[in-house]
């Protein structure tokens, strides 16, 4: 008796531990802050990197959709610098004249990102006017898409991934950021 | 409790296997019990499992991919696509950046880059430019304020920039009029508007942003109002005058209108706003623009807007071809209201009835009121705002124009943004239902030598090219006579979808369209930007005329926008077809119909600039034979530059 009792309570326990790091749609309804990162990251056009992107910063748990969007473009910028310095070593050891103009224009890129876009959409999302700050993460996700179209015919694209994820990321803090209009 | 050690495996799938051994009277509820909640726990496991699986790790990202880059071809990387500047997912399928072309090796070097300065629109010497503020006439200058960022060629740190002319078109600049010194502008001396009082004394309201970032409305006004060139300005010590009422985002407060006069002698304003979706104008009346009452009612309201920004307000008259001081009411007066808005980045307008007492306005035509009707511009153009020229009893409006290609361009080039040329503004007495807009006269002071051509027949499928000098600094007005016999025997289809958005552009032939000019064209077309009227017959025999900006080809450079801009315009038994271009290097104005439909973009050709940039008929209809007679302009410079010796 006593053994089944503890069985069932333990397996109870178990499962409801279970039940709270799955997503059901119940749970969104009391708004925690899992849930406002995962309600925001549905909309935007990359979710798991959205997810993966803000959950990673302490401060998402409790922020609210501007919160969000900050902690979104903290990311961005990190990401971006270290790509830039990334093109920046690369372009010391680069022999090749077709790779070191690509990755010249990506440099070019990369500091538009860092020094304007960026900021832009910072200084929108904590001054109020969020469709200037839709605009720069745009900027940032176009300039990215710019830097990888010319290595369209290189054989090598070394900064791929890293692109990637800086115009992805840039997509998603511009869907955020809309949702501040 | 029991010792519950030997249970722990049970974290593993197989919840129920440790149980199979007991034997007692209860062992079938038992094992239901734990065979239930075992596979519960399977399920959510597994669920668990799976959901991980899915997602990606922002570190994975990218370790995963390192591993294929040798075989890596660019063309893979679709995944990776241009966004929809201001069309985030979930609104809007379509891209702002519109794939294709070639791409140079070097997109933009400093000659096509400085080619796309202007030579006669407003525009600061350097840096970034938005919304245009507070215009007005005063002794003898008409003064623009506007949105400025000293020290970039992007949005940021905005202050108050200025500029004054005689003409509306010589301008030349003043010192910063306003900065973000206070704590109420920290964050953002934002727009606003000016009223000139029954003394002639001017008041200026404009939007601050705080430090803490909210938004509030300030009180400023000349320095020395004997100064023509109201170059100081002082801020009122008590500012803010307004904060956001109860109910009101300290995010969604801003840009006060000029004041009118109510019946009752006070004076009222009305400011943009939201609630949750629907677009609202909050109206407050004051007597001396530091103390307000809101009003219980709205100006108006629009579900599914969003917010409102640059409100506009003002009469127009029914019957005469002057404009109208801000504060006229009466029989033969209709009333604007506008609304930029914020979701969509459009400036859009409706006509309506003011009723001065509650202070409501109601449009003619609901269904198409304030954001889901006409729009100003179908192209580039946004936060504009009129205001009354007493000098030459004119309404005129000023129209921010921001650019189409990327920040990394701007900010290479170190500008960004131009105002559009300001624009006389009247009620379209033949329609009943538009407004009419067009370049001010003094423009046609620019006009240097000028060359007609009259009556150039262009048949169907064919290009004429025009023989002018220079083709980057124009004003062309051209007519397009059409065969009514080749419109009666067109069939007529169920082409009522017709947009020009979603066409093929001016390469889409249709039976009766398109056709009309080649501007910032190279001799070989291999860049090109067409504005052309597109006509349509649907099955009950009624010809519908679209006026449309199309850009898809208008540059090699894959980073610029490449959208088809325009609209229906609506076009009156025995009307020609007419079209005004203002050609001024990277800024095409285009005025259908004597302003009825205005299409304004931004062209950034690689080939088709200097002395390479040409202006062509062209008519891809099908069934269609065209005569055009056309006038086109050189024209001059604006010289617009620093007010000498201040």
């Amino acid at each position: 008796m006593n053994n089944t009792i503890s069985l069932t309570l333990l397996h109870l326990a178990f499962c409801f531990t279970l039940v709270s790091f799955t997503p059901i749609s119940a749970l969104e309804l009391h708004g925690t802050g899992a849930n406002m990162v995962e309600t925001t990251c549905q909309k935007t056009p990359f979710y798991n990197l959205c997810v993966s992107a803000l959950k990673s910063d302490p401060r998402s748990s409790g922020a609210d959709v501007a919160g969000l969007a900050q902690i979104g473009t903290d990311k961005l910028k990190a990401k971006a610098t270290a790509t830039l310095r990334q093109i920046t070593a690369l372009l010391k050891v680069a022999k090749d004249p077709k790779l070191k103009m690509a990755l010249r224009d990506c440099a070019d890129y990369y500091n538009a990102i860092v020094k304007y876009d960026i900021p832009v959409a910072v200084e929108a999302v904590t001054k109020g006017d969020p469709k200037f700050g839709v605009e720069g993460a745009t900027d940032a996700a176009n300039e990215a898409y710019a830097c990888g179209r010319g290595f369209k015919n290189q054989p090598k694209f070394p900064i791929y991934a890293s692109n990637k994820v800086v115009h992805d990321l840039s997509a998603v803090v511009a869907s955020i950021v809309q949702l501040l209009l | 409790m029991a010792d519950i050690s030997p249970l722990l495996p049970v974290s593993s799938s197989d919840g129920s296997s440790d149980l199979t051994g007991q034997a007692t009277c209860r062992r079938p509820i038992k094992v239901v019990v734990s065979i239930f909640f075992g596979l519960l726990t399977v399920g959510l496991f597994a669920a668990l499992l799976i959901r991980n699986n899915g997602s990606v790790d922002y570190v994975d990202v990218h370790e995963n991919e390192r591993g294929s880059l040798a075989s890596m071809a660019f063309e893979k990387a679709e995944n990776l696509k241009p966004v929809s500047r201001g069309l985030a997912a979930g609104v809007s399928e379509k891209s702002n950046w519109v794939f294709g072309g070639d791409l140079p090796d070097h997109p933009w070097n400093n000659s096509m880059l400085s080619w796309q300065r202007t030579a006669f629109h407003f525009q600061p010497e350097k840096n970034w430019m938005n919304d245009p503020n507070g215009p007005l006439f005063y002794k003898g200058w008409y003064h623009l304020f506007y949105q400025y960022n000293p020290n970039a060629a992007v949005w940021g740190h905005i202050v108050w920039g200025h500029a004054v002319s005689k003409d509306l078109i010589h301008w030349l600049h003043l010192p910063l009029a306003m900065a973000a010194d206070q704590w109420y502008d920290k964050n953002g001396v934002w727009t606003g508007s000016a009223t000139i009082l029954h003394d002639g004394k001017i008041v200026m309201l404009y939007t601050g942003s705080t430090t803490e970032g909210v938004q509030v409305q300030n009180l400023a006004y000349p320095a020395d109002q004997y100064d023509p060139l109201l170059v100081h300005w002082v801020k009122y010590p008590r500012n803010p005058v307004l904060v956001p009422p109860p109910g009101i985002s300290p995010n969604d407060f801003r840009d006060p209108t000029t004041a009118w006069l109510t019946s009752e002698g006070k004076w009222r304003i009305t400011i943009g706003s939201k609630i949750n979706k629907t677009g609202i104008a909050l109206v407050y009346d004051t007597k001396d623009f530091i103390n307000y009452e809101m009003l219980d009612g709205l100006l108006h309201a629009v579900p599914g807007t969003g917010m409102w920004e640059c409100v506009d307000f003002f009469p127009v008259s029914e019957t005469e071809n002057n404009g109208l001081e801000t504060s006229i009411n009466g029989p033969g007066v209709k009333h604007v209201v506008k609304a930029s808005l914020d979701d969509d980045r459009h400036d859009y307008y409706a006509i309506g009835t003011y009723n001065n007492r509650n202070g409501t306005w109601i449009p003619d035509r609901p269904n198409i009121d304030v954001g889901i009707g006409l729009r100003y511009d179908y192209g580039i153009y946004y936060a504009a705002k009129t205001f009354y020229d007493q000098n030459k009893k004119r309404r005129v409006l000023w129209g921010w124009i921001g650019e189409s290609d990327s920040e990394a361009a701007d900010v290479k080039k170190g500008w960004a943004s131009v105002q559009s040329i300001p624009r006389m503004i009247l009620f379209d007495k033949k329609t009943g239902t538009h407004l009419l807009q067009w370049p001010v006269e003094e423009i046609d002071s620019l006009r240097l030598k000028g060359k007609e051509f009259n009556q150039v027949r262009i048949q169907a499928g064919s290009v004429v090219p025009l023989d002018i000098d220079s083709a980057t600094q124009l004003d062309i007005i051209a007519e397009f006579k059409i065969d009514s016999d080749a419109l009666e025997k067109a069939t007529g289809s169920s082409d009522a979808s017709f947009d020009c958005a979603t066409s093929g552009g001016a390469a889409e032939r249709g039976a009766l369209g398109p056709f009309g000019l080649l501007v910032l064209a190279d001799e070989r077309l291999r860049e090109q930007t067409p504005v052309y009227f597109y006509m349509t017959k649907g099955s009950n025999g009624n010809l519908k005329t679209f006026f449309c900006n199309d850009q898809s080809r208008s540059s090699k450079a894959s980073d610029v926008d490449k959208h088809i801009y325009g609209s229906l315009v609506p076009v009156l038994r025995g009307e020609n077809l007419s079209i005004r271009i203002l050609v001024d290097h990277s800024i095409i104005e285009s005025f259908g119909q004597g302003g009825r439909t205005v299409i304004t973009s931004r062209v950034y050709p690689t080939k088709a600039i200097y002395g390479a940039a040409k202006v062509f008929l062209f008519n891809n209809a099908t069934e269609l034979n065209v005569t055009a007679s056309l006038k086109i302009w050189q024209m001059n410079s604006a010289f617009i530059q620093p007010y000498p010796n201040l």
